[in-house]
């Protein structure tokens, strides 16, 4: 983070049970920040669930160097404050609580919470997308005892040790360069021959001393008695196996879609994830999914803050014609 | 030392406090000990957490500040366990609601919604969480390991001091994981968000929404729901 002290999250909002909502955004991420933006500004009135911590998955990006307007980069954490900020000054009401169940009665949605049931006439669904988990038998046992999936939490628990990071795209690549500044040694694993990362980030990583890679492995165990202590890693290709000796393994291995509150309701890919059209319609009318929730070609902050513009302008168009 | 608060901030939560303040908070703050029962701390970090603590402070005439150092009696009383310790007191605490190390990062903003509840006297937990926290009558000893990179350790803190506020026997601490190594090996805290519940009867990781943390309080009571 940038500012040690920055002020992050404070306004209080409650909720207005008995008010019909024009707009529920669910997921407080850079998606459903910008849906509130434009949202307020198109005097809708709106409320945004966020379940966890405003700020989504980026917030945990120690720097993002592709959104455009800050050439310099800019932390993920210092960028979602800024969208939050943003979002507060168009009026947006941010409650952190989870959105446990959505129907859709007559031209209605109701959302349960645990402030009691909320109507609102349109939804738009930016519940994003969250880590794959380590597919080995141990991976239950040892999360949060050396297995992790932010690098940016829990690097300094591995100050001056070797860790593992499974993955070959730009999240396994930042986090090897993250874990680099506290970790002695970073081993990145990773299934095929070539990283899957953007070239400068490959750059950075082939240049930096302290990380080495074990190209086309895939992990197998995750070895220790009450914490990590090593990782066994099968080659793809003679199926050979080796023991790395590693106090951490970090997974960046891809993303599953936060769709489960939408399951059956709304019509999923083969993998989960909310499909849409152009318009980030889905197959109900009144809702909207965009970001990494729905079956977009690109999981950026910039694409997920344009999908959540045309989402919002969209509502905006079916509440006029309801 | 320079100042830590840049000027914009300063402005912004001297308005937050203006708006939300109701009665005095008192931030009483352990930098120095001799304590023999008090866990090994990382001294580099206190001048920054004095500094801080006096900043903010100076931000609303309800603030309040004590600062104890070395004072074997205060420590007692208090139930100190670390240092530094910072406990955030109002009318309706029983010194339940503390930080160990510093409330940096994200978990300053936990620190200044602590303030405003404090201060109100009253949490924004849903009515059917506030009752069934209200009947715990055993003690609740809260551990949350944290760092200050963590998005999602506040939640975690935040549950923990509301869940205090609600109840005198419920003690929530947030502990700065880089500050206190010894702590957090004994917990094997290897990733943050980590609550530990009364030493370790029942423990998880990750920020949980305050139902499902609750539950994991009564495991740590062994109470069973039907």
């Amino acid at each position: 983070m940038d500012e040690l002290f920055a002020v992050h999250e404070v306004k209080k909002e409650t909720l207005d049970i008995n008010e019909i909502y024009d707009l529920a955004i669910i997921g407080g991420g850079p998606a459903g920040l910008t849906a509130a933006i434009y949202a307020g500004r198109f005097r809708l009135k709106s409320v945004l669930f966020e379940k966890v911590a405003v700020g989504g998955q980026i917030a945990v990006s120690e720097w993002v160097e592709n959104y455009p307007g800050f050439p310099e980069g800019i932390s993920g954490s210092d960028l979602v404050n800024l969208f939050k900020k943003q979002a507060e000054r168009f009026g947006t009401n941010i409650v952190l609580t989870d959105v446990r169940s959505i129907e859709k009665i007559d031209d209605l949605f109701y959302l349960e919470t645990e402030y009691g049931k909320l109507r609102a006439w349109t939804v738009i669904l930016a519940t994003g997308a969250e880590p794959v988990k380590l597919p080995v038998p141990e991976e239950e046992k040892f999360r949060g005892r050396g297995i992790s999936y932010c690098a940016t939490c829990d690097a300094a628990f591995f100050k001056s040790k070797t860790v593992a990071v499974i993955g070959g795209g730009d999240t396994a690549i930042h986090d090897a360069l993250t874990l680099s500044k506290f970790a002695e040694k970073v081993i990145v694993v990773h299934r095929r021959k070539e990283l899957r990362a953007t070239k400068i980030l490959q750059e950075a990583a082939f240049s930096n001393p302290k990380i080495t890679f074990e190209l086309e492995y895939i992990p197998v165990h995750v070895l220790g008695d009450k914490k990590v202590e090593g990782l066994e890693i099968e080659n793809v290709v003679t199926k050979e196996h080796k023991v790395l000796k590693v106090d951490g393994v970090f997974v960046a291995i891809g993303e599953k879609p936060n769709s489960e509150l939408v399951k059956g309701l709304v019509d999923l890919d083969e993998r989960g994830f909310v499909i849409t059209n152009m318009k980030m319609e889905t197959s109900v009318p009144g809702l909207y999914a965009v970001g990494d929730v729905r079956n977009t070609p690109l999981r950026q902050v910039v694409t997920a803050c344009g999908d959540a513009a045309i989402a919002a302008a969209e509502a905006d168009k079916y509440i006029k014609n309801l | 030392m320079e100042r830590l608060l840049k000027e914009k901030d300063v402005e912004y939560i001297k308005d937050l406090f203006e708006k939300n303040l109701k009665d005095e908070v008192t931030l009483t703050l352990f930098l120095e000990t001799n304590g023999p029962n008090v866990t090994k701390f990382n001294e580099q970090y206190l001048p920054y957490t004095e500094e801080i603590v006096k900043e903010v402070a100076e931000l609303s005439p309800k603030i309040k500040m004590n600062i104890y150092r070395d004072d074997p009696e205060k420590e007692k009383e208090y139930g100190v366990k670390a240092i530094s310790a910072l406990f955030i007191e109002g009318q309706k605490t029983n010194k339940n609601i503390v930080y160990y190390g510093i409330p940096s990062g994200h978990e300053f903003s936990s620190l200044l919604e602590d303030i405003i509840d404090v201060s109100k006297g009253e949490t924004e937990l849903p009515i059917d969480i506030k009752e069934k926290v209200r009947k715990i009558t055993s003690k609740v000893e809260i551990l949350v390991f944290v760092t200050p990179t963590c998005p999602y350790c506040p939640r975690a803190v935040r549950t923990a001091h509301q869940f205090a506020l609600e109840n005198p026997n419920i003690v929530g601490a947030m502990i700065e994981a880089n500050e206190f190594p010894d702590w957090s090996n004994q917990y094997n805290v290897y990733a943050v968000p980590k609550v530990v519940i009364n030493e370790g009867k029942a423990e998880f990781e990750g920020a949980l929404p305050e139902d499902a943390f609750l539950q994991s309080v009564y495991e740590a009571l062994g109470i069973k729901l039907v």
